[in-house]
């Protein structure tokens, strides 16, 4: 169903909303913090390294130095004090002695040739006789570089740290962030979905509410237990329904008075109306007696009480579909014979075409009357002297009768020919004809026998009823049987049926 | 034909124009208003037919005719106002003949009244005996008896039974049976017939729910057994 289809969309879009906003959220929260966190980290495992380098430079150059090399500091001195094998060994630093030369003395073969990547602020900070340091990398690895010479015109001492267990330590502690940033993004991403669904709990079940009420179960109601938005919401919903539902009862109780009313009056007129169709059946034969104003009075009079009498039989039918007080009693019956007889009674001008073969369907052949007669009535009413034509067709599980008239209808009801059965509806309304409800009733008795009623213009002009019956068992096949059409070799054949 | 005719009929308007629509066809008349006084004026005038409308104050029409049919066999024919047609029904069990719906035309209750009349009127041709099965049937004395027991029919039971029983496995279908019987066009009321059929075989069957002697055709009508 759209409805159901279009709901569904916007719940799923709220819920994906409030995911979206919250991961977002949250991925930057602890993105803030994953990047200041490591930064400070960084920042601080830098400054202690550097203290220590450089406390360790000062008391190298200051104290150390001189004293293991008083003499002066060439390459011979230098590599025989052992100074530079001490300083790895003691703090795991690497030494690059610049003699001035071109040919530094190192303490590890990574080191040669690292004295020319060096920054060169770093060297003019040392020929300026000062202790500099520098963050570099030396053979591929993050280095801290102090620099410093023991005296003024002594070689110049750069002491290469390691840094690289910073560095380290900087990106586990950034891979630890990011792991612990996913976890909280996805128990975010949980939460909010179930925070999402909890809200719209609330809404889905409204949506179904109003789903029941609109399929017509108008007691449906929202349970409104929550005392925050939703449950002043719920309520308002409530009050909507009650009054909904209060106004449809209300709408149906005057409806079903009204029905009640049409069929007590037809009902209440039937008595007095049986004595005025017997009255103009005496009155009618008599008529001739009469002298000619009083004789065209009672014309007139008989005329008119059968104009009322068809109108209240028609009423008391409408109220009786009304109060859904109708049964259908089937049995099979020979629609062919049915016709015949019909508009022998009600249109013997009327031309019938019948199959060959008898056909035989389960039907009410009471129903079959009304229909039938009802239309015939309608053709000699509303097509004067027109010619009529009735025929059956079998159709796959179904058999059809149509009475096509070529009277003026589709004229003169105009493009649509639905209206004609509309209750109280008059083609022509100069007219006088029937009660206004006879193909009314007739679609009603064809809905009732699961058949249709439809009309449509006569290619021939006029109008062109078909009446559709379900077939639902299987035809019969004839039987030695008595039948009315062997006894109707008695009189004359009523109706022109046409050869085929 | 000088038939007296009882018309029970609570509407004075109704009654009125109906008794002088029988008189004027010849009929004695004789008129009762509610149900206590038709079936008291029943006992005393001994009528040959029966118009009873179906609603009637004091005593329901269909309990007229029921307690009618205790000892009778008169033709009832009801005059119906209600549109339910499950009333027809009910009103042709409690032992009516045949129905006029309200409102009527008069010759069309007079067709009616004498179609019932002639019903249970032999010709002279018919003064002979069938058998179906155990049953020995006097067409002539329109008498039933089974092992020298008589069964009491109406007279369109009776006549139900003879049309079968003259030709036994001819399936009648119930149009025929409705025009010879209540001479009526091909429109009659096949209801008719079927609530007729099942008082017959009530009362002629060893056991009506599995009749052997007046036999079902489903979709067709009936015929006789035996």
């Amino acid at each position: 169903m759209a409805g159901t289809g279009a709901g569904g969309r916007r719940a799923v879009g709220i819920r994906a909303r409030v995911a979206i906003v919250v991961v977002a959220l949250v991925a930057l929260t602890a993105g803030v913090l994953g990047a200041g966190a490591s930064t400070v980290v960084d920042a601080s495992l830098r400054d202690r390294l550097r203290a220590d380098a450089l406390r360790q430079a000062d008391y190298d150059l200051g104290v150390l130095i001189p004293t293991a090399l008083p003499a002066g500091i060439d390459r011979a001195s230098l590599t025989a004090s052992g100074l530079l094998d001490t300083f790895r060994l003691r703090t795991d630093v690497e030494t690059i002695v610049d003699l001035g030369d071109g040919d530094p003395v190192v303490s590890s073969f990574d080191l040669v040739g690292a004295l020319a990547g060096l920054p060169p602020e770093l060297r003019a900070i040392v020929d300026r006789g000062e202790i500099g340091y520098a963050w570099t990398s030396v053979a591929g690895r993050s280095v801290l570089v102090l620099a410093g010479r023991p005296a003024a015109g002594a070689p110049a001492f750069y002491f290469v740290h390691d840094a690289s267990d910073i560095d380290r330590a900087v990106a586990q502690l950034r891979i630890a962030l990011l792991v612990g940033s996913l976890l909280l993004i996805g128990v975010a991403l949980a939460t909010a979905r179930a925070v999402a669904r909890g809200i719209l709990r609330p809404i889905d079940a409204a949506s179904r509410a109003a789903a029941r009420i609109a399929d017509g179960q108008l007691d449906a109601r929202v349970t409104a237990t929550s005392r925050d938005e939703f449950g002043t919401w719920a309520a308002e919903f409530n009050r909507m329904a009650d009054t909904l539902e209060a106004t449809i009862e209300r709408l149906r109780a005057a409806e079903s008075r009204n029905r009640r009313f049409v069929a007590d009056v037809a009902h209440e007129l039937r008595t007095p109306l049986t004595g005025l169709v017997a009255e103009a059946s005496l009155l009618r034969v008599e008529l001739g007696t009469l002298p000619p104003d009083a004789r065209r009075a009672g014309e007139l009079l008989v005329a008119d009480v059968a104009r009322l009498r068809s109108l209240v039989d028609d009423l008391m039918e409408v109220s009786r579909f009304d109060a859904n007080a109708e049964q259908v009693a089937t049995e099979p019956v020979d629609l062919g014979q049915r016709l015949r007889a019909l508009v022998a009674a009600r249109l013997p001008a009327a031309e019938l075409v019948l199959p060959d073969e008898p056909v035989v369907i389960e039907t009410d052949p009471r129903r079959v009357d009304r229909i039938v007669g009802n239309l015939l009535d309608n053709a000699r009413l509303h097509a004067p002297g027109a010619p009529v034509a009735v025929s059956i067709a079998r159709r796959p599980g179904a058999v059809t009768v149509t009475v096509a008239d070529r009277g003026p209808g589709s004229g003169a009801a105009g493009s649509d020919l639905e209206r004609l059965f509309e209750r109280f509806a008059k083609a022509d309304p100069a007219r006088p004809g029937g009660s206004g409800l006879g193909l009314a009733i007739a679609r009603e008795h064809a809905e009732l026998l699961g058949g249709s009623l439809r009309v449509d213009a006569n290619p021939g002009g006029g109008l062109l009823f078909e009446l559709r019956l379900p077939v639902t068992g299987s035809l019969l096949d004839g039987d030695p049987t008595v039948t009315g059409g062997q006894d109707r070799e008695r009189g004359p054949e009523p109706t022109r049926s046409q050869p085929r | 034909m000088d038939a007296r005719i009882l018309l029970v009929e609570d509407d004075a308007s109704i009654r009125e124009i109906v008794a002088l629509g029988l008189r004027g066809a010849g009929f004695t008349v004789a008129t009762a208003a509610d149900g206590p006084d038709g079936l008291a004026r029943f006992r005393a005038e001994r009528p040959d037919l029966v118009l009873l409308d179906v609603m009637l104050p004091g005593l329901d029409g269909l309990d007229v005719a029921r307690e009618i049919r205790h000892g009778s066999t008169v033709p009832i024919i009801m005059l119906t106002a209600r549109g339910d047609t499950l009333d027809i029904v009910v009103g042709l069990e409690a032992g009516a003949d045949d129905y006029v719906r309200k409102p009527f035309e008069l010759p069309e209750l007079i067709a009616r009244v004498r179609a019932a009349l002639r019903r249970g009127r032999g010709g002279p041709d018919e003064a002979d005996h069938l058998r179906l099965g155990p049953l020995a049937i006097d067409v002539g004395a329109r008498t039933v008896t089974r092992d020298g027991t008589p069964i009491p029919l109406t007279r369109t039971e009776f006549d139900v039974l003879v049309e079968l029983a003259r030709r036994p496995g001819q399936v009648f279908t119930r149009e025929v049976l409705l025009e010879r019987i209540w001479a009526y066009d091909f429109l009659g009321d096949s209801r008719l017939v079927d609530v007729a059929v099942g008082r017959l075989r009530a009362k002629i069957e060893p056991e009506p729910a599995s009749p052997t002697l007046i036999l079902t055709i489903r979709g067709v009508g009936y015929r006789a057994g035996g």
